[in-house]
């Protein structure tokens, strides 16, 4: 789509709004970002941020157990939700006529949420959510990489050292009482935003918010955020995994910039060069060249009030031998950057994440969200482009040297099936 | 406004929705390249970021005897460029522009897709061209194209649902047929492919075979011009034809087969069943049916397996598409302990349909749900351009989409009921169980349903 302007509202709740019209399909995407993630949750309650996004699906005051999906499936309506460290994503996009009963869905939920909780509903969840942290990490070759190397990266106790997913101990421990308090600290009309993109008019969009969320009560603040900083690491923290996974892997991790800055710009930039797809140079080095690993990867999580976080992941037969190749890579990179074309090409890549994150009401509608919650700005989505064009060559490099140096990372080593 | 009971906030009365606005599948116009691959080309307007589809019939299905894997590789090794040991170049040349390339096989085809921003489609189609028409295809890359395919079989056999989907495969199709044995061919058939290999089953694909289509806001582009140029004279090396793809089907009877993976927490359960291919007129009937059985987290699978009795994090049946059948499959992982109860409870919903049908407020939501899904699902270049090209891959005709879309939304609940008994009995349903054997053999036996034998140890 072309850019729109966008509509911004503040409801006298607090609840801000964001709408952008967006008239290719006869869609409307509806979004609401609660500030609230894992890095909220306090000790022996991991995993509750996202528990409880489970729960938001159960019923609420005007809304039987199992009705927000039924009427939203039998609209056509694509709708999920999501936990991360700092918030909680709950979308749907439908069909331009179903706007006005997602709106009162979302309201119904954060305005009434624990009308509708119960034992039976809590135990059945928790149970679900086991069965999710099976499929996903534990029942999966590598699959609990991020979580060991987030442990490794932070120390005990810091808000990003435990994923959103938890522990099954946690999750076996959290009561009820937990959940209704949780919803009373950070489910409410201040702590959210909400966007709509699509087939809409602007005034009657913000017209509806108002008729929907305007009777919901204020809420609480909310109660200070935990510092999440941490700087860049000194020295290689490794761990050993004794899993029987197919090949022997090296996954190291990287603390970077927070994201907001010019910084997280550059480092990103910087890890997209050095492993980020088959042109990348650890790609090229290790796989091509060297024929050491059978596959490279490099991304990048972006996160706003601690570090932004790079993962480097390898499979080879030889993990030491990945490390030392890495570290030779990485000593060259921060001595000499990056070379014209590559900051080139790695800059015409963004443009082209930039338009696929945002092409689509639904990615759109995450985006504004996302940048109005974390910067108090939705239309920085579109300066994201452009940020990542005005990086220099020297800047990749001073961010490369600086957060990527060689011997400075956390890592696992695999050593392949037993 | 009106007020809830109580002290609570004040909320409004739940709205009720009009009709969902009309909305068409974009329409293709079509097109030849002289002596070359048909082409559609559909202008998408507001889509900035345009999709290329190349699909040449070049796909597992008709790997020569032998070769198995090779279509595979082909597509990885044209990704390596057209300079033997080009390196990065060619992924760097794409990458200046913004465009990425990928290729892939399946059994059906050889599908080669380009994105790149509008603004740089002629460019783009031009290195493409280059690709498609002259890819060095060199020993050396293929050698270790080979190794990490190698690396790739590992990595799948070790994933609990991609190993489940191997075994149900072979053992729902013959041993002839090559839908029995992975797309991307087997350790003994990889270690034996070669630069020579490759290059001989690219140099067999037949242009005029194939389809081109390109889509996306291409107002203000050449883009006819420029997709006539990338493809036009391009010719095979006129080297031996390649054979017809088999259509053995597969075969449909009780069986409980167990791959054991000592250790597992969950058991990622497949259920299958044959059914015809998509040209049949109860395709779409078995779509619904599907979609009331596992298709959303209401559907009939999930409100047991899931929100009663949380067995699992979520369960789907669906129709795999094949070019000469299709299957039915229910799967999903669930927690070790409850393997056996949670393959009793979803017999008892796939028996259900047969013994009870499906109630019109089912019937009601699964169609609105497939058909009024379809503008999100296809909103994107990428999306079209993929389902036009799929849907000429098996000679289905660009309109498919919209006859598939009109005959889910005029299907009925008794028609949805017959072609399901029609075609899926639920009493020869192929179970696959990737799982701890020594936990889950016995359960599986006592539920009666079929012998149980445990997969064979590689």
């Amino acid at each position: 789509m072309a850019e729109q302007p966008l509509h911004e509202h503040t409801l006298g709740n607090g609840l801000r709004v964001v709408v952008c019209e967006d008239h290719v399909v006869p869609l409307a995407a509806v979004n609401i970002w609660y500030g609230v993630g894992s890095r909220h949750e306090r000790a022996g309650r991991t995993g509750l941020a996202h528990l409880f996004e489970h729960l938001m699906f159960q019923g609420s005051s005007n809304v039987a157990e199992g009705e927000h999906a039924a009427l939203l499936e039998s609209a056509g309506a694509a709708f999920n939700a999501s936990t991360s460290f700092e918030r909680t994503n709950y979308y749907e996009t439908v069909p331009v006529s179903h706007l006005e009963l997602a709106l009162w869905l979302e309201a119904d939920r954060m305005g009434t949420l624990p009308a509708a909780l119960t034992q039976a509903n809590l135990d059945n969840q928790r149970d679900v959510v086991k069965n999710e942290r099976r499929q996903r990490y534990d029942n999966q070759p590598y699959g609990t990489a991020f979580e060991r190397l987030c442990r490794l990266t932070f120390p005990a106790g810091h808000p990003y050292a435990h994923t959103p997913i938890g522990s099954m101990e946690d999750l076996d421990a959290t009561t009820l009482e937990d959940c209704t308090d949780f919803f009373g600290t950070w489910y409410a009309p201040g702590n959210a935003v909400l966007s709509i993109v699509g087939d809409v008019d602007p005034e009657q969009a913000v017209k509806a918010v108002e008729r929907y969320f305007g009777g919901l009560p204020t809420g609480p603040a909310t109660p200070p955020a935990r510092p999440g900083d941490l700087g860049p690491l000194g020295g290689v923290t490794a761990e050993d995994v004794d899993e029987d996974v197919p090949s022997p892997a090296y996954f190291a991790m990287f603390p970077l910039p927070s994201d907001g800055g010019g910084d997280i710009e550059a480092a990103e930039l910087a890890v997209e060069i050095l492993g980020g797809g088959s042109g990348s140079r650890l790609y090229d080095r290790m796989v091509r060249r060297d024929e050491i690993a059978t596959e490279v990867w490099a991304g990048v999580t972006r996160l706003a009030s601690g570090q932004s976080l790079a993962i480097v992941d390898a499979v080879g037969p030889d993990p030491a031998k990945i490390a030392e190749v890495l570290d030779e890579e990485l000593g060259r990179f921060a001595t000499e950057g990056p070379d014209a074309d590559e900051a080139a090409r790695a800059t015409a890549q963004a443009e082209r994440g930039f338009l696929e994150q945002t092409e689509t009401v639904t990615g759109l509608a995450n985006a504004l969200s996302q940048n109005a919650t974390q910067f108090g700005d939705p239309s920085r989505v579109f300066t994201a482009p452009g940020r990542a064009a005005a990086v220099t060559a020297g800047e990749i490099k001073d961010m490369a040297e600086r957060w990527m140096a060689p011997g400075s990372r956390t890592a696992l080593i695999y050593g392949g099936a037993s | 406004m009106t007020q809830s009971p109580g002290a609570g906030p004040a909320l409004q009365p739940r709205p009720v929705p009009g009709p969902v606005p009309a909305w068409a599948f974009p329409a293709g116009d079509a097109g030849r390249i002289p002596s070359g691959p048909a082409t559609l080309r559909c202008d998408l307007p507001g889509r900035r970021l345009a999709a290329v589809r190349l699909i040449l019939k070049a796909g597992a299905g008709r790997e020569p005897g032998g070769a198995e894997g090779v279509a595979a590789l082909t597509a990885h090794a044209l990704l390596e460029g057209t300079e033997p040991g080009g390196g990065t170049a060619l992924t760097a040349a794409f990458e200046r522009l913004g465009a990425s390339l990928y290729a892939s096989a399946d059994l059906t085809a050889l599908r080669i897709a380009l994105d790149v921003p509008v603004t740089r489609l002629g460019p783009a189609l031009e290195l493409f061209s280059a690709v498609v028409r002259d890819p060095a295809l060199a020993d050396a890359d293929v050698a270790r194209l080979g190794r990490e395919r190698l690396e790739e079989i590992a990595q799948e056999d070790a994933d609990p649902g991609s190993r489940a989907m191997r075994e149900l495969r072979a053992v729902m199709f013959p041993d002839e047929s090559r839908a029995s044995r992975p797309t991307g061919g087997s350790r003994a058939s990889v270690e034996a492919l070669g630069g020579a290999d490759v290059r001989a089953f690219y140099g067999s694909v037949v242009p005029a075979e194939a389809t081109a289509v390109v889509a996306g806001d291409l107002s203000g582009t050449d883009a006819d011009a420029a997709l006539t140029a990338a493809l036009k004279g391009w010719g095979g090396a006129g080297a031996a034809a390649l054979p017809s793809a088999d259509t053995i089907p597969p075969s449909s009877a009780a069986r409980i087969v167990v791959v054991d993976r000592p250790g597992s927490v969950q058991t990622y359960l497949s259920l299958g069943h044959g059914v015809p291919d998509r040209s049949h007129p109860d395709w779409p009937s078995l779509m619904v049916a599907s979609h009331v059985l596992g298709g959303g987290l209401t559907s009939r699978l999930n409100a047991v397996l899931r929100e009663d009795k949380g067995y699992t994090y979520g369960v789907r049946a669906g129709l795999l598409r094949l070019r000469h059948c299709g299957l039915f499959i229910t799967q999903g992982a669930v927690h070790t302990e409850v393997t056996a109860d949670a393959v009793a409870d979803a017999l008892t919903e796939l028996r259900g349909v047969v013994s009870r049908g499906i109630s019109d407020e089912e019937h009601g939501s699964s169609v609105r749900a497939l058909a009024d899904r379809a503008p999100a699902e296809y909103e994107t270049a990428r999306a079209v351009a993929a389902e036009l090209a799929d849907v000429s891959a098996n000679g289905l005709g660009a309109d498919y989409p919209s006859r598939y879309l009109e005959a889910v939304r005029s299907s009925t609940p008794d028609g949805v009921a017959r072609a399901y008994r029609e075609h899926i009995d639920p009493e020869a349903l192929t179970i696959i169980a990737v799982g701890d054997a020594e936990q889950i053999r016995e359960p599986l036996e006592k539920l009666g349903y079929a012998t149980v034998t445990v997969a064979a140890a590689e």
